[in-house]
């Protein structure tokens, strides 16, 4: 049979919501793709549809998920969704067939034997390291009005996953994470639910003005990270690869405080 | 003796002597407790723990590593902070100590506080001091995330019990593996002093266990458990003494964690060794890949190292140094060898043992769904088969396998190390080994 792509907006909904379509075309799914972002380079002898984000079609394959693969699948396939890879969308569609079919419900993914199933893990596992790194290495700094102020360029969509995690720690507190690759902004009203805003036009990093204590916490930090250090153990290697460069780019004991 | 705090003295001047001098203290970790944010103050805390950074020496930086003060009356040899050395003195007072705490934590710089201490005048004295900090730090200020605080040997039982009240976790340093090297290297310690807090936070957790299980909103008593520290390298102990005084505190002080830290001559003291190739740190290494062994892999010391082979193999990781001493038990066949046996296989981890032992259930596994999986190939190729077959045929000689498996491989492919060994010199360190690493 002919191949066929799905072509779907690049977020979750927009996968979940050709995931539906391509059960509703009812040709089976060897032959059928997803294809998250619009194709450059068209196949010849293929068939191409589009898919329109869709709240409804979300809602009922999210459930269906949630209820036959489990929670923690559920879970993966966020994170493999949330991924930089273009393939994602292909990977989470034939995860889903998969476990579904196999009927493997919550084990669906330990069936590494799956290519399928394989990417969406693999992808799962870097967005979820990469969330991990940021909770690590996220660095707030106190704005005039004591707002907390971060700035960040992950690879991955993290702020799905790094905005419930600060939400509570810091639950007094006034908070916005700024991911500067995709301009969107996690925002946390001290005591209150964090939201997303997409759409921050007239925003200027440069406007931002710190507080009065700010460069002297920076600087008592910046001091402690060098003096913890033993001289006889240096080694620069092994800081690098703990933490690696992309990272330390906003970080202020590397010199990224402006 | 007088504390001479010097009031003109800046948070920064104080913070460079103290974190200084907290620095050789190597108990980091930040896990092993887990507590949502209750709304009225900031913190909370991840089981996993968390690495806000990582310094010059690849070391993680995960709590505010301090002394509340470096004055003390003890003259241990290894100390900088020993009271014959002519060093600058300083203390923190409680406020300062909270303040750097609060707002490094709300910049996501740290995971909590670290707090030790010299012993200021007396052992009760000081003792008396982190508590009202960290009763501060947790009542005036609401602080929820994570604090590690030192008992201090000799202190009164009942200060010691309200901090533990307070804190995530509490260590004594053990500091030398023997009673005998304790006493030589620190004339005011002694081995009961230390074992007696020990053990008396060891009886805290059980019976606050107990209490929660009957009332669920009890407070918590050191709930990430204790952790201590060794120095390694400063007296001729073997590693068999080292990581047979390890296994008893895992198993008589149901420790968390034991600590090796690779001895650092700071006193240049001419009666201790000068180690001109800097720190013993692939000993230490050795170690803590041994301790790695005790607490996931199920294996105890006495089949690692035994009287007459007192030191673990420098060339091979000890896992592997008992494999290719063990030939009679490989190769093992991954479609049916027990998690056990699996972990006992060079190569495999706790995790890559845990994914083979469920994707096998959906049909027989390959070399490349092993490497998938995460399986280091050219470690464990010696020791497995696949479906009967091996990866590709190999002599089944210790010799040879050894050579394979060393660090000092040419080919690359041996082990590798987390420093560069540039002749004798082996330079840094970290917890995380590829294959060791368990989260």
């Amino acid at each position: 049979m002919e191949e066929k792509y799905i072509i779907c907006e690049d977020s979750l909904e927009g996968i979940f919501t050709a995931i539906y379509d391509a059960y509703a075309l009812r040709e089976g799914h060897g032959h059928i793709h997803i294809q998250v972002g619009e194709e450059d380079n068209y196949r010849l002898f293929a068939a191409y549809v589009h898919s329109q984000p869709d709240a409804v079609k979300t809602d009922k394959v999210l459930r269906t998920v949630k209820d036959r693969l489990g929670e923690e699948v559920y879970g993966s396939l966020c994170r493999a969704a949330a991924s930089y890879d273009r393939e994602k969308g292909d990977a989470v569609y034939h995860t889903v067939v998969d476990g579904i079919t196999a009927g493997s419900g919550r084990r669906t993914m330990e069936n590494l034997r799956n290519p399928y199933v394989r990417k969406t893990f693999e992808l799962a596992r870097r967005t979820a390291n990469e969330v991990h790194h940021e909770l690590e290495f996220i660095r707030f700094q106190e704005l005039e009005q004591g707002v907390l102020y971060s700035k960040i360029g992950p690879e991955n969509n993290v702020m799905p996953f790094v905005m419930p995690h600060f939400s509570d720690r810091l639950s007094i507190e006034n908070f916005m994470i700024h991911d500067e690759k995709r301009g969107i902004f996690g925002v946390h009203p001290a005591k209150e639910e964090w939201y997303l805003v997409s759409d921050a036009e007239g925003f200027n990093p440069q406007e931002l003005r710190w507080s009065r204590k700010e460069r002297q916490y920076q600087e008592l930090f910046i001091f402690f990270h060098k003096i913890i250090a033993i001289k006889e153990r240096y080694n620069s290697r092994l800081q690098q690869q703990m933490l690696p460069l992309r990272f330390q780019d906003y970080m202020v004991e590397f010199g990224s405080n402006e | 003796m007088e504390a001479r705090i010097l009031p003109q003295m800046s948070v920064m001047d104080k913070l460079k002597i103290l974190a200084d001098a907290a620095k050789y203290d190597v108990s980091c970790s930040s896990s092993g407790s887990s507590r949502r944010n209750d709304g009225t103050g900031i913190g909370n805390t991840v089981a996993a723990g968390l690495c806000h950074s990582f310094g010059a020496d690849g070391r993680c930086i995960s709590l505010l590593k301090i002394l509340f003060t470096n004055e003390c009356i003890y003259d241990c040899r290894y100390c900088i902070n020993r009271k014959s050395n002519d060093v600058p003195r300083a203390s923190f007072t409680p406020d300062e100590v909270c303040e750097l705490t609060m707002e490094f934590y709300r910049r996501n710089y740290i995971e909590g506080l670290f707090l030790s201490s010299g012993i200021l005048y007396n052992p009760d004295y000081t003792m008396e001091l982190l508590c009202e900090t960290v009763h501060k730090l947790r009542t005036v200020h609401r602080f929820q995330g994570y604090i590690h605080v030192k008992a201090i040997p000799g202190a009164d039982p009942r200060l010691i019990q309200q901090t533990g009240y307070l804190a995530d976790r509490m260590s004594v340093n053990l500091e030398m593996a023997t009673a005998d090297g304790l006493r030589e290297m620190a004339p005011n310690k002694h081995r009961k002093n230390i074992l007696r807090p020990m053990r008396q936070i060891q009886n805290g957790i059980t019976e606050n266990k107990n209490e929660l299980t009957l009332y669920r909103h009890a407070p918590h008593f050191c709930e990430a458990g204790q952790s201590t520290q060794m120095v390694v390298g400063a007296l001729p102990e073997s590693d068999f003494q080292i990581m047979s005084v390890a296994e008893n505190l895992y198993d008589k002080f149901a420790l968390k964690r034991v600590y090796y830290s690779a001895f650092v001559n700071v006193n240049e003291d001419r009666e201790l060794p000068a180690l001109s190739g800097g720190p013993p740190l692939l000993r230490e290494h050795r170690l803590y890949q041994a301790d790695w062994l005790l607490r996931f892999y199920d294996f105890k010391v006495d089949e690692l190292l035994t009287v007459d082979r007192p030191n673990f193999n420098m060339a091979i990781d000890p896992k592997a140094d008992w494999a290719v001493r063990h030939l009679e038990v490989f190769p093992v066949e991954i479609n049916r060898a027990d998690y056990r046996l699996l972990l006992r296989v060079p190569g495999i981890g706790v995790k890559s043992a845990r994914r083979i032992v469920a994707a096998r259930r959906f049909g027989s596994l390959t070399f490349e769904d092993l490497k998938k999986i995460g399986v280091v190939l050219k470690r464990a190729l010696y020791f497995i088969t696949c479906g009967g077959r091996m990866m590709y045929p190999t002599k089944i000689e210790e010799e040879y396998i050894v050579r394979s498996l060393t660090y000092q491989n040419q080919m690359g492919k041996g082990e590798r190390l987390p420093f560069l060994m540039d002749g004798t010199t082996y330079r840094q360190i970290s917890l995380f080994d590829e294959e060791m690493g368990v989260v």
